[in-house]
C-alpha cells in the first residue's frame, strides 16, 4: 500500500476482505486434497453419495455431500466445529457409488485430518491412537477372563505379548505426523 | 500363498496369517477360538503372525496422516509377507484398513516410498505382494461350498438366518482382492449359510449399516436407531431364527445393542447373533461354550436346536 507523507493510509477493507477470502478458498480446498481427497475437484454434487450415507440417514449435519460443498465454497471455522467426520464409519458406500470417482470417505477423513493438525479435536479423538502406540492395539483390555473362559492363553501372539514388535510399531509412530503434531505422550 | 487367482492357491496346501485385529482377541475370543478350531479341520493351515498390531483401526492413523496408516499396515503385511503368505481376518474393519492401505501404496509410488523409509528403520520392507484376504471369502472360494458341506455334523435345516456381510465386506470393492458380482446385492454370506441346510433369504435392510464404529461413540442414539430399523425390518421381513454376520463389529452391535433396546422397552423380541466362523463351528460340532461363549443376547435356545434337531 502507497502512504504519502503526512497521509494516514487509508485501508480498502472490501479488497483486503476479497483478497484473503480467495488465500483462505484456496487453503481448505487445497489442504483438504493434500490431506488425502487427491479427487475432490472431480465432484458435481449429484448427490449419490448422500443418498446411501448413514449419517445424512439419521440426520448428521455435514453429510458428505454437504461437506463438499462446503470446503468448495471455502467454508472452515464452521466445519472445524462440527464433530460429523468423526461419526463417519468409513463404510465407502459413497465410492462405491460415487460417479466421478471424487471418494467422498476420503474427504471426510481429509476433514478428520485436518482438524487434527489444528487441534481442533477432543481428547477422545486421540484415545485410540494413545491405546495403539501404549498397547499396539486400539480397543484393548486388560480382563483376560473372556479369553480364558473361551480356552485360549491370556495374551493373544500380538504386540500384546510380544515387547520388540511393540517397540517396532512405537519407532513407526515416531516417525509419522502423530509424533510430528505431539498428539500423544511418547517416551 | 500370495496369489493373485484362487485357482493357483488350490494347487497347494491351503496357509494364512491369522490376523486377529483388536476387537476379536479382547472382547470376543469365541471368534477367534472358533477359526482356530475350523480351519485346521478343513486342512487350512494358520500362522499367529506373531507380533501383529492393530491395523490400524479408522479412529487411530487413518484420522491422522496417511502414510502413517499405510506404515502400520504396511508393517503387518510385512508379517505375512516375509512368510510368503495373505493374511486373514474375520473383522471388517481390519479387511477394510489393510487392504485400503495396500491399494494407496501401490497406487502412489510416493507412499509406498516414504513407508519403506519408516520401515527401513525397523529393517523392514514392504513389497506390496501379501493382502488381507477374509475368512469368509477363503471359506466361500478357497475351502469350497461342497467341503463345508461336508465337513458338518449338524445342518441348520428350517431355520432361517438373516445375513449381515457388514460394510467393509463390500466397499469400495476397488481395493479389495475377492469382489461380490453385484457389491450393493451380495450373495456370498448367503450361499455360505445355505450350505449349512438354512434358508437365508433377502431382505430389505440387508445391506443397511448396523450403526457400530465412530457412529456410536459419537452418537449412540442415533446409532441405536439405526440398528434399531435393521432389527426390526429382520424381524417383521423374515422372521428369522439368528443374525449371522461376517463382521466382528456387527456381531458386538447386533447383539449388544439389541439388549440395551430391549432393556428401555424399544423393541420385544431377541434374536441371538453370530459370526459366521462361529456357526459353522457350532455345525462342525465343536464345543459350544469355546466358539461360541460369549455374548449378551442369549444363544442357548439356537445352540440347543441345533445341537439337538440337526444332527446329520
Amino acid at each position: 500500500m502507497e502512504v504519502m507523507e503526512g497521509v494516514p493510509p487509508v485501508i480498502n477493507l472490501t479488497e483486503v476482505a476479497r483478497t484473503e477470502k480467495e488465500e483462505f478458498e484456496k487453503k481448505v480446498s487445497e489442504l483438504i486434497i493434500e490431506f488425502g481427497a487427491e479427487n475432490l475437484l472431480a465432484c458435481m454434487q449429484c448427490g449419490a453419495c448422500a443418498s446411501i450415507c448413514p449419517l445424512a440417514r439419521v440426520g448428521f449435519e455435514w453429510y458428505n455431500k454437504k461437506l463438499i460443498k462446503a470446503i468448495l465454497i471455502g467454508m472452515k471455522e464452521e466445519l472445524l466445529d462440527d464433530s460429523t467426520p468423526w461419526a463417519c464409519v468409513a463404510c465407502n458406500r459413497c465410492t462405491e457409488i460415487c460417479p466421478r470417482q471424487v471418494s467422498p470417505f476420503e474427504v471426510m477423513f481429509a476433514m478428520r485430518r485436518l482438524m487434527v493438525e489444528e487441534l481442533a479435536i477432543s481428547t477422545l479423538a486421540i484415545e485410540g491412537d494413545r491405546s495403539l502406540y501404549e498397547h499396539g492395539h486400539a480397543v484393548y483390555m486388560t480382563g483376560r477372563e473372556a479369553r480364558k473362559k473361551v480356552g485360549l492363553p491370556e495374551k493373544p501372539p500380538t504386540t500384546d505379548s510380544d515387547e520388540k514388535a511393540l517397540q517396532e510399531l512405537r519407532t513407526i509412530l515416531k516417525n509419522t505426523k502423530l509424533a510430528e503434531l505431539g498428539l500423544i505422550p511418547m517416551e | 500363498m500370495i496369489s493373485e487367482t484362487v485357482s493357483e492357491t488350490l494347487k497347494e496346501k491351503l496357509k494364512f496369517g491369522l490376523f486377529l485385529g483388536c476387537n476379536i482377541p479382547f472382547n470376543r475370543p469365541d471368534v477367534e477360538q472358533a477359526m482356530r478350531k475350523i480351519f485346521p479341520a478343513l486342512n487350512v493351515e494358520i500362522d499367529d503372525l506373531v507380533g501383529q498390531s492393530c491395523c490400524p483401526s479408522w479412529g487411530t492413523m487413518p484420522s491422522v496422516d496417511v502414510v502413517g496408516w499405510c506404515a502400520v499396515a504396511a508393517r503387518n503385511l510385512c508379517l505375512g509377507e516375509e512368510k510368503g503368505i495373505d493374511l486373514m481376518a474375520a473383522c471388517n474393519s481390519c479387511y477394510g484398513s489393510l487392504n485400503e492401505a495396500r491399494h494407496k501404496m501401490l497406487n502412489n509410488p510416493e507412499i509406498m516410498n516414504k513407508v519403506n523409509e519408516i520401515l527401513a528403520k525397523i529393517g523392514k520392507k514392504y513389497e506390496g505382494k501379501a493382502k488381507c484376504r477374509h475368512v469368509a471369502w477363503v471359506l466361500y472360494r478357497d475351502v469350497g461350498l461342497e467341503k463345508i458341506k461336508e465337513s458338518i455334523k449338524y445342518s441348520l435345516d428350517g431355520l432361517t438366518i438373516a445375513v449381515q456381510p457388514g460394510c467393509h465386506f463390500l466397499w469400495p470393492s476397488e481395493v479389495y482382492p475377492d469382489k461380490e458380482e453385484d457389491p450393493f446385492n451380495p450373495k456370498v454370506l448367503r450361499e455360505l449359510c445355505k450350505a449349512l441346510g438354512a434358508d437365508a433369504p433377502y431382505y430389505t435392510k440387508l445391506i443397511d449399516c448396523c450403526g457400530m464404529g465412530a457412529l456410536r461413540s459419537t452418537n449412540p442414539e442415533k446409532s441405536f436407531t439405526l440398528v434399531k430399523e435393521k432389527l426390526e425390518c429382520i424381524k417383521e421381513e423374515i422372521d428369522a431364527d439368528l443374525i449371522v454376520t461376517t463382521c466382528s463389529s456387527c456381531l458386538i452391535q447386533l447383539d449388544d445393542a439389541q439388549e440395551r433396546l430391549r432393556k428401555e422397552g424399544k423393541i420385544s423380541f431377541s434374536i441371538p447373533v453370530l459370526h459366521y466362523v462361529q456357526l459353522l463351528a457350532l455345525c462342525m460340532g465343536f464345543d459350544p461354550q469355546q466358539v461360541a461363549g460369549i455374548c449378551v443376547t442369549p444363544r442357548d435356545e439356537i445352540i440347543k436346536r441345533i445341537l439337538e434337531s440337526g444332527k446329520r
